[in-house]
């Protein structure tokens, strides 16, 4: 019945245009856009240590991804799912709507996990940047990364009373962390309050050790630690708060 | 037997009971009505049924179950329509049917019951494709898919047009007459006295009085009065000897009996068993919605 449910679910993520374009397509062509708009994208910057801003914004694009799945596509879905009485319908019948949850997670997790691969064929082919050097710590950090994300939004569909609500909640999250992710600026050029501020946001940490298994160094116990800690505060609040109506 | 025994339910809001003491038995194979004044606490008294909510007093047993602790099998076996609960627009009928049939131990045929319910051909229709009476019948059909015992159907009819009721309280009739006791949530007293059983009405969270349709009518007071020719003169005796009957009047041949309660029935068995026709039979009955105003207004003794 899982199944039944996860596949349901799944269609309906699919007919959902902007998630699905923005979740599934888009980090990979907001590299892609990237790099082939700014000029000197492709060469090693001194600012940068070196390296590439290519390389340096592949890891970030994984994160504006998990991000916009969990902080935009996530709370809406639930909020609606409570306010429509879908949880409530669901508590009447023998499947337990924690298995709903479950479901919308299977889903987004493996959108997550198909827009990450795109970014990371893309990187490759288009740009010359290797495929991730460490994929264990890589595939380590990524998943930890995701889920601090859904747990975000598990919580803000948890506490917004309505869809526009968990929107906006959504949004105020968003647009911060990803700053912190070095979307707008590359955390190398961040100042060093902003970086340490950086360090101890999960898309700041989650990023920075997606970067740090992509070039082959593990990721620090520090990066790991933010995100699991993260994760787990915000996983328990939102076990405390959650309502099924 | 009773399938459903509810005891002293209290439920308490903001210091406020809700529902305060009210005890009910619904048997089985029946319909069982819940009327009464918005706020009056039936939606509520139905959700304690259905585990949706836990009582603050009281008791409730549904099929044996105690509904929060034995939820899973409850929820196996009672069907439940919820007031103001929708599904995702873009979800095809099919999808939704295949999928929540699958969550039962014994499912039921959702193709046959789409066809029950007026919605063949529309399994790829989404839901927000669907007619308000559609939607509707489709809540229905939810709450029957997983073959349950119990069918419990909350404001049903509320939204539809005067078309779509009239099929809809067939539908319910039909659930019905394939065995499953429903318990049946509405403010539409022609409804009530349509398709129910017995009656509950409930008035700010306490249970008025229960009966039959004809019952209520005659605790409000309300007379039912029979004219008609008799085949054979019948002596005014033999018809004040009748249980409920309360007066008799004559015009001509045409006799007019009054009473209460059971009158119809016992006046038409009486002249039956003695092969008395009553010819041009006319009844003229108080409707339930006269003897509900007069019931939840607190005109009753």
């Amino acid at each position: 019945m899982l199944a039944k449910l996860t596949r349901m679910e799944a269609r309906l993520f699919l007919r959902e245009p902007i998630s699905l374009f923005f979740g599934l397509i888009f980090p990979a062509l907001f590299l892609y856009g990237l790099a082939n708009l700014f000029p000197g994208f492709m060469d090693p910057a001194t600012e940068l240590g070196g390296a590439r801003f290519v390389d340096v914004y592949a890891p970030v694009a994984i994160a504006f991804g998990t991000a916009m799945l969990g902080l935009s596509a996530l709370p809406p879905t639930m909020a609606t799912y409570r306010q429509f009485g879908i949880l409530r319908r669901l508590r009447t019948t023998p499947l337990h709507p924690a298995r709903l949850l479950g479901a919308q997670m299977i889903v987004q997790g493996s959108v997550a996990v198909v827009s990450a691969a795109a970014v990371v064929i893309v990187a490759a082919v288009a740009f010359d940047v290797p495929f991730p050097q460490s994929p264990l710590w890589f595939l380590l950090s990524f998943l930890l990364t995701a889920v601090s994300m859904f747990a975000t939004g598990l919580l803000i569909g948890s506490v917004a009373r309505t869809t526009q609500a968990a929107i906006s909640i959504g949004m105020a999250a968003f647009f911060p962390m990803l700053f912190f992710a070095g979307l707008w600026i590359p955390r190398a050029i961040m100042s060093d309050t902003l970086q340490t501020i950086s360090d101890f946001t999960p898309l700041g940490a989650g990023t920075e050790a997606m970067s740090n298994a992509w070039f082959g160094t593990a990721p620090t116990a520090m990066q790991l630690a933010v995100l699991i800690v993260y994760s787990v505060v915000i996983g328990v609040i939102t076990v405390r708060v959650f309502r099924w109506e | 037997m009773a399938v459903i025994e509810v005891e002293g339910l209290v439920k308490t809001y903001d210091d406020r009971n809700v529902v305060d003491g009210v005890s009910f038995e619904v048997e089985q194979g029946e319909i069982f009505g819940i009327v009464g004044p918005n706020g009056a606490g039936k939606t509520t008294i139905v959700e304690s049924i259905e585990g949706l909510r836990d009582p603050d007093g009281g008791s409730i047993r549904v099929l044996g179950l105690q509904p929060i602790t034995d939820r899973l099998e409850l929820t196996q076996r009672v069907g439940a329509q919820l007031q103001e609960s929708r599904l995702q627009d873009k979800v095809r009928v099919g999808e939704v049917l295949d999928t929540y049939s699958s969550f039962y131990r014994h499912p039921a045929d959702w193709r046959a019951l789409m066809e029950r319910f007026g919605l063949e051909g529309r399994e790829r229709a989404r839901y927000g494709s669907l007619s308000g009476g559609q939607k509707q019948r489709l809540a229905a059909i939810l709450a029957l898919v997983g073959s349950p015992e119990v069918a419990i159907l909350d404001e049903l009819t509320t939204g539809l047009d005067p078309a779509a009721r009239r099929s809809t309280w067939e539908t319910i009739e039909a659930i019905q007459d394939s065995g499953v006791t429903v318990v049946l949530v509405t403010h539409f007293m022609d409804e009530a006295e349509r398709l129910c059983d017995r009656i509950m009405v409930i008035v700010d969270g306490r249970a008025v009085t229960t009966g039959t349709p004809s019952e209520l009518i005659g605790k409000a007071g309300f007379e039912h009065t029979l004219r008609f020719y008799p085949s054979e003169p019948v002596p005014d005796e033999f018809l004040t000897s009748l249980s409920d009957v309360t007066g008799i009047r004559r015009n001509g041949r045409q006799v007019s009996v009054s009473g209460t309660g059971d009158v119809v029935y016992s006046v038409i068995l009486a002249l039956a068993q003695r092969q008395i026709v009553a010819h041009d039979l006319q009844i003229e009955q108080a409707s339930l919605e006269d003897a509900y105003l007069a019931l939840t207004d607190g005109d009753v003794d």
